[in-house]
C-alpha cells in the first residue's frame, strides 16, 4: 500500500481515515482500532485534542502509529500552541519520521472541556501553512537558518457545504497560495453541491479528499443538521436511517457512506475519500468493501 | 470607553470585610455611561454598606478618574472625608482605581468593579467590542471590521469552518465576523483585497506594561 504523498503523486484513489486519541493513557481500543485499518487505507489523521477536549497528544500517537505500519497525519491546530510551541513540534515530528501534517486553527475552547482556557491562536491555518512551508525550506518563521529542514506533506480543511461559500473559497485559495498540497473536506453528503465545489477547486493544483462523515443513526443526522455549522444531511438520507429501524441503522449509514464513497470513485469527483466513523473505525474497512474498495 | 461591570455586593462586602469606614469614588466618564461609577451608584453603595454596618465618610465621582494629577487636585477639598477612612473604594475601571492607590500612598484602596474592555455604546448602556487595542491597526484590510476582536479566533484570513449563515458557531449571539468582512468589502468594491494573506500580529506591539509619552507636545509646552 503506497503512503499518502506516493498514492496522491500516482493518481491512484485515496483513503484516509482518522482516529481520535482517549483522554487518559489506556490507548489499548484506539490502537486495536488502527490495527483493523492497516493495508486498508493510506494514512490515518490523529486529531489534536479534537473539539477543544484534551486528550493524548497526536505527535505522540502518531510516532504510534507509524511504529504500527501506518502514515500519520498529524493534525496540527493553533489554539493550544504559539508560534514557537508550533515549529518546535513540526520539526518533533520530523525527527519522529512524521510525513503528513493537517494545518488548522482548531475548535474554539469554549466547545470543549476546558472552557475558562486561554485560547492562543498566535497563527490560524493559513498563517500555520506558510509556517510549514517555511520551515521546509530550511528556515524558521522569522528566517533563521535550520540545520535540517522538515519535510512534510502540507494538508489543510475545506468546507464546502459552507454558507456563505464565497469566503470560504477566497479563504480555500490563499490555503493554496500559503502552500497546501492536499485538502481533506469537511464531511459532505450532498453529491451536486459537492461537484460544484470541485468545479472550482479542480483549478487548483491541490489534491482533494472527501469527507465522508459515518451516521451511525437519524439522530445523529439530525444532531448535525441543528448543530454543525457545514454539514447538511439530506432529508433522504435521514428517512432511509429511521426506516432502517434501531437494529439495522449503524448498518444503513454504512451503506450511505459507501455509496458516497463509490459514487466519488466511480464519478472521479476528487482524489479520495477521508472516513471518519468517530470511534467505530474497526467498521472502516467494511465501509470500503461495500464501496467496492479492495 | 472602558467598559466596567459592578463586582457583586457579597464580593464588595467580602473585599471591606476589616473595613469600618470607607470613602466612595466614582467617575464621570466610562464608568458613568455605564451605570457604574455614576452619582446613582454611589448613593446606591452608600446604602449597601450603611446598610451592613460600614461608615460612609463620603464621596465624590472624579471627573476623569485616570487622571492622576487632576483627580488629586479634585481631592484636595474632601481631605478629612478621605483621612478619617479606613479605606478607599473606588467605582470606575482599574486604571481609575490604581490612579488613587498611587494618590493615597498609605491607605488600602479597593475595586468595586471589573474591567472588561474597550467598548462600544451602540444602544444605551449597551456595549460591543470592536476593538481589542492590539496596536496594530488592520482594519484598511478588512473592510473596516477587527478580525481580531470580533472573531473569536481573531482569524486574519477568512471565516473558519464554524461559520454559520452569517452567525459564529461560539455562540448564537455573535455574527460571524468574516461574513460581516465579506459582505461589506463587496458593497465597497474592495474583494480583491481580501485575496491578500495577512501575516499573524505583531504581540510585541501587545506587550504589557506599555508606556507612552509624547515627546512632541512636552517640548512645545
Amino acid at each position: 500500500m503506497k503512503k499518502l504523498k506516493e498514492a496522491l503523486a500516482a493518481g491512484e484513489f485515496t483513503i484516509t481515515a482518522e482516529c481520535g486519541p482517549p483522554k487518559g493513557t489506556d490507548i489499548t481500543e484506539m490502537l486495536d482500532h488502527a490495527k483493523h485499518l492497516l493495508g486498508k487505507i493510506h494514512a490515518i489523521n490523529v486529531t489534536d485534542n479534537q473539539s477543544a477536549v484534551v486528550r493524548i497528544g497526536s505527535l505522540g500517537v502518531c510516532r504510534l502509529l507509524s511504529e504500527m505500519g501506518h502514515d500519520p497525519i498529524f493534525q496540527l491546530t493553533c489554539r493550544d500552541r504559539n508560534r514557537l510551541a508550533i515549529q518546535s513540534d513540526l520539526m518533533g515530528a520530523h525527527i519522529l519520521g512524521i510525513k503528513n501534517v493537517l494545518c488548522m486553527t482548531g475548535d474554539h475552547v469554549s466547545a470543549g472541556d476546558h472552557k475558562t482556557a486561554k485560547p492562543v491562536y498566535d497563527f490560524e491555518s493559513v498563517q500555520l501553512l506558510q509556517c510549514v512551508a517555511k520551515l521546509n525550506s530550511g528556515k524558521d518563521w522569522e528566517g533563521n537558518d535550520m540545520k535540517g529542514a522538515t519535510d512534510l506533506y502540507q494538508g489543510a480543511v475545506v468546507t464546502p457545504e459552507s454558507n456563505p461559500l464565497e469566503p470560504q473559497m477566497m479563504k480555500f485559495e490563499k490555503k493554496v497560495k500559503a502552500g497546501a498540497n492536499f485538502f481533506q473536506t469537511q464531511a459532505i453528503y450532498d453529491m451536486d453541491n459537492f461537484k460544484r465545489f470541485m468545479d472550482r477547486a479542480r483549478k487548483y493544483d491541490v489534491k482533494v479528499l472527501a469527507g465522508i462523515l459515518l451516521l451511525k443513526n437519524a439522530g445523529m443526522a439530525n444532531f448535525l443538521n441543528k448543530f454543525v455549522p457545514g454539514i447538511t444531511v439530506p432529508q433522504e438520507l435521514i428517512d432511509r436511517l429511521k426506516a432502517a429501524g434501531k437494529e439495522g441503522a449503524l448498518d444503513c449509514g454504512m451503506d450511505i457512506a459507501a455509496e458516497q464513497v463509490r459514487i466519488i470513485k466511480e464519478q472521479g469527483l476528487c482524489d479520495g475519500a477521508h472516513v471518519m466513523a468517530i470511534g467505530l473505525e474497526n467498521k472502516v474497512p467494511d465501509i470500503l468493501q461495500r464501496a467496492g474498495i479492495a | 470607553m472602558i467598559i466596567t461591570k459592578s463586582k457583586e455586593k457579597d464580593s464588595v462586602l467580602d473585599m471591606l470585610k476589616d473595613v469600618k469606614s470607607v470613602f466612595l469614588i466614582g467617575c464621570s466618564e466610562c464608568a458613568s455611561l455605564c451605570g457604574t461609577g455614576s452619582p446613582e451608584a454611589l448613593a446606591e453603595m452608600k446604602a449597601t454598606l450603611e446598610a451592613a454596618g460600614k461608615k460612609v465618610t463620603g464621596s465624590t465621582v472624579a471627573k476623569t478618574g485616570c487622571q492622576v494629577l487632576g483627580t488629586k487636585v479634585e481631592l484636595k477639598p474632601m481631605k478629612e472625608e478621605t483621612e478619617s477612612a479606613d479605606a478607599i473604594l473606588v467605582m470606575s475601571c482599574g486604571a481609575g482605581t490604581q490612579a488613587m492607590v498611587e494618590v493615597f500612598k498609605d491607605k488600602k484602596v479597593y475595586p468595586a468593579n471589573d474591567t472588561n474592555f474597550l467598548g462600544n455604546m451602540t444602544r444605551f448602556q449597551h456595549f460591543d467590542e470592536r476593538c481589542s487595542m492590539c496596536g496594530e491597526c488592520i482594519i484598511d484590510k478588512t473592510g473596516g471590521i477587527c478580525p481580531v476582536t470580533t472573531c473569536p479566533k481573531g482569524i486574519l484570513n477568512g471565516p473558519c469552518g464554524g461559520t454559520n449563515n452569517g452567525m459564529c458557531e461560539v455562540s448564537p449571539d455573535i455574527e460571524c465576523a468574516w461574513a460581516k468582512i465579506y459582505a461589506r468589502m463587496e458593497r465597497t468594491g474592495e474583494l480583491e483585497k481580501m485575496k491578500e494573506i495577512i501575516p499573524p500580529k505583531d504581540y510585541s506591539k501587545k506587550l504589557s506594561p506599555k508606556v507612552w509619552v509624547i515627546e512632541k507636545k512636552k517640548e512645545e509646552k
